[in-house]
């Protein structure tokens, strides 16, 4: 299993890590999705430190009315962490979209809703003056387990160094309620999902394997000989190996002598 | 003497604001009565320059913003970092730190090991030093290091083998590993070198690193002295930017020496001879 964390050290650079990025860039606010569940839970709590509750805007994005306690959720945690909110349905454009261009697939369905919600969150960004805050944890990145260009798309990641389980621990040092903390971790597709339905593994076992594999170097046959599951190593490594593309921007075919994204090359963080 | 550790936030490519936040400690530790300040690698650039080092490096000798630095060191030391690219030199950029003593540069050190691999590519934007030259300071003889040098031990063994009293090195260190107590668990591993040096060459080891994040990676402060024998005189935070002020004794690198003959008994000659072999025979 991954290390327990020394959450209230953690909390510390993370909390100074949001404020420094959104220092640089002039801007004071960060706004963010709130689904209900614990990691956009984790990322509003630090970011309230950071900026100030005020200074925080989430949005909540239902689509339809399946998700009640979702809803009641998350508005509720905006009012504990004293945070603005608002709730946007997105029903209606997606219901419009999908009737022109029907579908039986259910993740091309969730992944239309996901782009939906981030093209939701960086046009606030704009109306806000506010940066994007990211709520990928490092075991979804690893796994590939959210949609590129929505759920993935941020300006910055707090949180992406965290594995679910570590972020479970911070959830707790940072007093998320019980009920957020306790609730099965979904992507929230379609009622009744849940991750670790999808995966097929609980959190701990993927986050067992996932450790060995990045900070461990480990090989699956060293994995399976320190007690993980033969079939459940290869499901994992199979998702890893699958999904590199959505950590990375896309390759650029090099003709010129210096180009973009190969050798020329510059710092995200450059004072402006 | 005091010394003063300025474990600040350098603004990344903004050699001007820098050189401001650089003349406002100068000030604060002179009033302070420091003789020595020493600054963190790049400090006058920011560590993750990439492309930007060829634009922010400079010439100590005559670049004016330098100059600025220089004469803010009236009646005191400092150690500055910055890129270096000299007229002998042209379109070779160094990650260097500059002695600078009572409006005087003194010395200056290009860093000889670059770190690259994992997440550092230093050798793909700066060329590397071939050099590890003790000099005459005010306050005894020392020796200067840029982070990584610290960590290759054959580095503080060249200033040791000089007679070095007083080894310096400025650094840039991330931080890495979260599992253990009030600081990155990488943090240990310079302490250990510095308790280890300053120990084994009874001399002062000054650590002088940075805080504040770049690119998502946060550098992990900690900031130290080490007297020598090993004795932790200060240690700065692990995340805040601070301006740590610490009394040490020139005289206790002498009293050291009386103690311990690890100076007095060095052979660098015998050590000479063996690396001399190696390095021409390396497969024997």
């Amino acid at each position: 299993m991954p290390p327990k964390i020394n959450a209230p050290f953690v909390e510390k650079v993370l909390v100074a890590f949001i404020r420094d990025e959104l220092g640089r860039c002039g801007c004071k606010k960060g706004v963010l999705g709130l689904s209900g569940g614990l990691d956009s839970a984790v990322c509003a709590a630090l970011a309230a430190r950071a900026l100030g509750p005020r200074s925080v805007l989430g949005l909540i994005m239902p689509y339809g009315t399946a998700f009640p306690r979702e809803v009641r959720d998350a508005a509720a945690l905006a009012g504990r962490l004293g945070i603005r909110h608002e709730i946007i349905d997105i029903t209606p454009q997606i219901d419009l979209y999908f009737a022109a261009h029907p579908t039986g697939n259910r993740v091309q369905c969730g992944n239309k809703m996901a782009r939906e919600r981030m093209a939701i969150l960086y046009d606030h960004s704009v109306r806000e003056g506010a940066l994007v805050l990211g709520t990928s944890n490092k075991t979804e990145l690893l796994l590939g387990y959210g949609t590129v260009f929505g759920d993935l798309a941020c300006a910055i990641n707090p949180m992406g160094d965290l594995y679910k389980t570590q972020v479970r621990e911070l959830a707790a040092h940072l007093r998320i309620p019980a009920g957020i903390r306790r609730k099965a971790p979904t992507a929230g597709l379609w009622p009744g999902q849940t991750d670790e339905g999808d995966i097929g593994l609980t959190y701990e076992e993927i986050d067992a394997i996932l450790y060995g594999l990045v900070e461990g170097r480990k090989s699956r046959r060293e994995l399976v000989a320190a007690g993980c599951a033969g079939a459940a190593v290869d499901r994992v490594v199979r998702m890893v190996e699958a999904s590199e593309f959505k950590r990375h921007l896309p390759p650029i075919a090099k003709l010129s002598i210096r180009s973009v994204g190969h050798d020329f090359l510059y710092p995200y963080d450059r004072e402006k | 003497m005091k010394i003063a550790v300025a474990q600040i936030v350098p603004k990344l490519g903004d050699v001007e604001a820098n050189v401001a936040i650089h003349l406002g400690l100068l000030d604060k530790a002179r009033k302070q009565k420091a003789g020595l300040v020493v600054f963190p690698e790049l400090g006058l650039t920011g560590y993750t320059l990439k492309d930007l080092a060829e634009e922010v490096a400079l010439d100590p000798a005559s670049d004016p913003r330098f100059k600025r630095i220089v004469a803010g060191t009236k009646g005191l030391s400092a150690v500055v970092g910055f890129v270096e690219e000299s007229p002998a030199d042209p379109g070779l950029f160094y990650n260097a730190a500059a002695f600078v003593a009572d409006g005087r540069v003194v010395h200056v050190h290009r860093k000889v090991f670059l770190p690259t691999g994992g997440i550092f590519e230093e050798a793909k934007f700066f060329a590397a030093g071939r050099d590890f030259r003790a000099f005459r300071a005010p306050f005894g003889r020392a020796g200067l290091l840029v982070c990584r040098d610290f960590l290759q031990y054959g580095s503080s063994y060249a200033h040791h083998a000089a007679g070095a009293g007083f080894i310096i090195c400025i650094s840039a260190a991330p931080g890495r590993g979260v599992a253990g107590g009030d600081a990155f668990e990488t943090s240990r591993m310079w302490e250990l070198m510095g308790e280890a040096v300053s120990y084994f060459s009874t001399a002062f080891v000054v650590y002088a690193n940075r805080v504040g994040s770049e690119d998502g990676v946060t550098f992990a402060g900690g900031s130290f002295v080490f007297a020598p024998g090993g004795r932790l005189v200060a240690r700065a935070s692990p995340v805040e930017p601070e301006l740590m002020i610490c009394q040490v004794d020139p005289a206790a690198v002498r009293e050291a020496r009386r103690k311990w003959f690890f100076q007095r008994d060095e052979k660098p000659e015998a050590v000479w001879r063996s690396l001399e072999r190696i390095v021409r025979a390396p497969e024997d």
